[in-house]
Formats: structure tokens, sequence, C-alpha cells
């Protein structure tokens, strides 16, 4: 996983899945790097290949983390066809804002 | 009169719709591909059927059996390759012996389902499940007897049980012994195979839910074929196998039981679906669970 922070946007890509093994250490490490106060938190799912319930419950905190703070915009990033799915299933693809670029 | 079916091979496009057996004996709105067309037939006189079957012969002996359900004899010829209904006419009629159904009744490839020749059913997802959805009305034949137009456009089977808050907007169909909790939105356009759970707050819209499954509380399928934990996209085809079992998952432990006649002689495998009771209390314990856990965050 790659977080980097371009002026007020952070980015977070590189996550081959997003499951019971890593999901703490993701939330853990974004978490941190949201106290650098960015306004745009962007991460790109298009490496993403395996999510499950741990996984979204850790985007789902880092929507919660984000929406505390006002005015800071949560994108994910291309998902892959099974993620879409994923989020679709769970009526998760309401609360982020899915950007394909 | 006699009368000759063609069983599909495997079709390439919907690989999934395979997946646990031959395409003739594919779930289709409470009973499998292959019955249906045993029904037709029937009803157009046939007493004779000859099925052909290139994948999977003996699941295919063993949904139909030799006809005794229907009234007729049936005999199920197993083939290496699909042949083409030329092929099938020259092997199994090529003097043109009268006794057989009128044409295009006497020779029929499976590749759509009966009185729906123009909606091909294995050609994508979406052809299938537009074939299935056009077919709804007609699957009410008189032999149904478990299901229910419950109200216009709604089937419901009449062992199933939905909740008085639950929403079924037509055209909908609800097959038998099927369980829709409360505060779910079931259609338009939403087909639930037999012995499927769909929990509270779940919404099905245009797709079609596999028997045995079990459809997780406030979960969204929607443009979707969901069988067990498989999710296809029908408009894209994209498929994902659910990881987490309280969202999506099968109901159905599948055993095979290898039969064999009095010689030693193998008959087979025959499969049997049996529901998984233990699966949906251990599923309702740890939904119960989540309910009380704290979100992190």
């Amino acid at each position: 996983m790659k977080i980097e922070s371009k002026g007020e946007c952070l980015s977070i890509s590189e996550i081959q899945e997003l499951t019971a093994a890593n999901s703490a250490r993701f939330r853990d490490e974004v978490q941190f790097a949201l106290s650098g106060s960015p306004s745009v938190v962007e991460i790109n799912l298009s490496q993403t290949r395996f999510m499950d319930s741990s996984g979204l419950g850790a985007l789902f905190a880092l929507y919660r983390a984000t929406a505390k703070r006002h005015g800071v915009v949560l994108r994910l990033l291309n998902p892959t066809s099974e993620i879409q799915q994923l989020l679709e299933l769970t009526q998760m693809q309401q609360l982020f804002e899915i950007v394909r670029r | 009169m006699k009368a000759l079916l063609i069983c599909p091979a495997i079709r390439p496009a919907v690989p999934h719709l395979a997946a646990d057996g031959p395409l003739a004996t594919t779930p289709i709105l409470g009973d499998c591909f292959v019955s249906h067309w045993i029904e037709n037939l029937t009803g157009l006189g046939a007493s004779q059927i000859q099925i052909v079957a290139s994948d999977g012969a003996d699941r295919v002996r063993a949904a139909v059996g030799d006809g005794a359900r229907w009234g007729v004899r049936i005999t199920v010829i197993a083939c290496n390759v699909e042949p083409t209904k030329e092929e099938a006419a020259s092997r199994h009629n090529p003097e043109g012996e009268p006794g057989w159904l009128p044409a295009p009744h006497d020779i029929v490839p499976m590749s759509h389902l009966p009185g729906c020749p123009d909606l091909p059913l294995f050609e994508s997802y979406a052809s299938w499940f537009a074939a299935l959805l056009a077919w709804m009305p007609k699957a009410m034949t008189p032999a149904r007897v478990r299901v229910t137009e419950a109200r216009p456009g709604v089937w419901v089977g009449s062992r199933s049980r939905v909740a008085p808050t639950a929403k079924l907007i037509a055209p909908c169909w609800v097959g038998d012994q099927v369980s829709v909790a409360k505060d779910t939105v079931v259609g338009p356009c939403a087909i639930l195979e037999d012995r499927t759970v769909v929990e509270s707050g779940a919404r099905v819209t245009q797709s079609w839910v596999g028997p045995d499954t079990f459809v997780g509380p406030m979960t969204s399928v929607e443009n979707s074929l969901a069988w067990g934990s498989s999710l296809i996209d029908w408009r894209t085809d994209s498929s994902l196998r659910v990881p987490d079992q309280f969202l999506l998952s099968s109901l159905a432990r599948l055993q095979s039981v290898a039969t064999t006649d009095r010689y030693g002689r193998s008959l087979g495998t025959q499969a049997r679906a049996e529901t998984n009771s233990e699966l949906i209390t251990t599923l309702r314990a740890r939904l119960d669970r989540g309910s009380n856990q704290k979100l992190p965050g």
C-alpha cells in the first residue's frame, strides 16, 4: 500500500487486497495520515482484487472519520468490477463518490 | 407420438449457469429447464421422448427419470458432441417415419424456453435473464399447483412466507418455500427461486436469485444473477464470489451419492440438495452479534 500527500490531496494506492489480514493496518495508517488535514482523500482501488467485510469496515471507518471533518471529500478511484459489485451489494456505493479516470 | 430434445452442451457465454450441473438441469422458475420442455411436449401430445445429452447425461437422467411423472416414456441418450437439429434427425428419424410430433416440435434443440423461440437463453447472461422474465407468465401451467398468482404479475409459492411489511412489486416471482423477511423489496423484475431466504431490509430488483440462496440483511441485489455466493452482473458479465456468508451464500449442501445397480455397475452420480439449517442458525447468530458491535471510527 502506498500513501502519498500531494498538496491538499491524500492519495492511497497499490492496495492489492483489503481483508481481515490488513484492514486494521490500513485503517490506522490512513487515520494517521489524516492528521495532516487534507481536503481530498482519494483511495485508488484499481489494483484491488479482493475485499471482504473487514475491508468494507475499514472503508466505512474512513468514511466516518472524514465525515467528522467538514469539507473533506472522500473518493474511491477506479474500483475493479468485482469491488464495484461488492460496494453495490452492500449499498456502500451510496456513501462514497466513485470516480473513474 | 414421438419427440426428441437436444440438450445444450457447455456454452462459453454463460459458464456460471453450468457450474453445478449441465445447462439442461438449470433451475428455472421452480423446475429444471428440461422438465419445462417435457411438460410442453407432453401437452402437445408426445408419449415417447428421447433426450440427447452431450453434457451430464447422468444428471439429466436423474432429473427426469423414466418420465412417469409426466405419464410419458423418456429415454436419455448420451453422446459426445451436441448434434445439430439436422444431425439428430438423420440419426434418430432418417426416414421421416410417421408417429412423430409435427415440425418444429418433433426435434427440438433446447436453446430457448417453450413458446419463446425469439429469446435465446444462452447467448449472454442478459439474454438469459430477459428470456426468464418474458417467460414468467407462461410458467403457470396447469401442472403448477404450488405457485399461485397472488395479484397481477406477482406469483408466490404456497409454502412461502412473506412478511406483511415486505414489498412485492410486479412483475416478480417468489418460488416455493421462500422466506421474505420484513421491510424487503422484491421487484420489479425479480425472480426468487425455491428455498431462497431474503433477510430484512434487503432489496432484489432486476435480478434472479438461484435456489437455496441466502440474501443477507440490508443487501442490495440489483441487475444481477445471484446463486450461492456467486454474484454476476448480467449487464457487464462481471462476476464475484462474495467472501462473507452473511451477505450472500448458499444454503444447500450438494451431496454426491454414487449409485450402483444390483450388478454393481455405476448408474452415475445423483445430486441431492439439502437445506442446511445449521448454516442459517449460525448466520443469524453472527448477524445478531454484528448488530450489537460498535463500528470502528
